[in-house]
């Protein structure tokens, strides 16, 4: 299995913890060079954010875990970038059209 | 332990309660006997009860809504929230606010009864000592507001004086009587 450079997960969380105090948590698993929150929908009880991962050798069991624990739920897995280096998604054909 | 404006309502809650009932025991108490010992009963007496009924009155009203807005947050969630770091942080906030409300109380109820365990034994001593600490509450609750601190000192002493004075009126007609 090859290391996880990126992930790019859509993320359903409670108000609090704060953003501020998730991205800090993730920031701090081993192997994570850096986190982006970003929120993007607010609700009454929720809020939705998409958060990227990215370092050496992201766990992603351990992102996964660190999420649930602070009540959080993973929609999706939008984007995984993984290998020796990281590869940009490319544009097709189709995507220029 | 980080101190923010929810817990202030504790604080003036329970300090008001523990304040002004153990000073409205002491008045009582002092009428029937000027003995320092029953009033330092009576007004500790008074001071245990008040802070075990804040601190639990607390407890369970703060665990029925705490668990309400778990019950809400884990429905929009469509998941449980047990064992996660929002629980622990509701549980902890649970037993914050049942400790700083019965623990304002009990600290409070000690102003009034300090002349009296101090062996002073003035029932005007305490009065005059708890709206000291009504004026302190007054400060303290004008600064989380971010109201008029003079306005704030004027409800708080205003409240404890009517207080002061429908127990000093009972007072009367107990002697009267």
């Amino acid at each position: 299995m090859s290391q996880i450079r990126r992930l790019v997960l859509d993320v359903l969380k409670p108000h609090e913890p704060t953003n501020v105090e998730v991205a800090s948590a993730i920031g701090d698993l081993q192997d994570v060079d850096g986190v982006n929150l970003s929120l993007y929908e607010v609700d009454q009880q929720t809020e939705n954010v998409k958060i990227t991962v990215e370092g050496t050798n992201v766990n992603y069991s351990l992102v996964l875990q660190t999420i649930e624990n602070l009540g959080g739920v993973v929609h999706s897995v939008d984007e995984i970038i993984a290998g020796k280096k990281i590869v940009e998604e490319d544009e097709t054909l189709h995507d220029r059209g | 332990m980080s101190f923010n404006i929810e817990e202030g309502r504790y604080v003036i809650l329970g300090s008001i309660d523990g304040l002004l009932a153990t000073l409205g025991i002491i008045l009582g108490v002092s009428v029937v006997s000027a003995s320092n010992s029953i009033v330092v009963s009576a007004g500790f007496g008074g001071a245990i009860a008040l802070a075990l009924t804040n601190g639990l009155g607390s407890y369970l009203a703060e665990s029925t809504i705490e668990h309400g807005k778990l019950l809400k947050t884990e429905k929009s969630l469509l998941r449980k929230l047990d064992n996660t770091y929002v629980e622990s942080q509701s549980k902890k906030r649970i037993v914050k606010d049942a400790l700083t409300h019965g623990g304002a109380s009990f600290l409070a109820s000690l102003v009034p009864l300090a002349p009296w365990i101090l062996g002073v034994g003035s029932a005007f001593v305490s009065v005059v000592l708890s709206l000291i600490t009504l004026v302190v509450l007054g400060v303290y609750s004008g600064y989380i507001s971010r109201q008029n601190y003079i306005m704030s000192v004027a409800k708080m002493v205003g409240l404890g004086t009517l207080i002061i004075i429908t127990v000093e009126l009972l007072r009367i007609v107990h002697l009267v009587s």
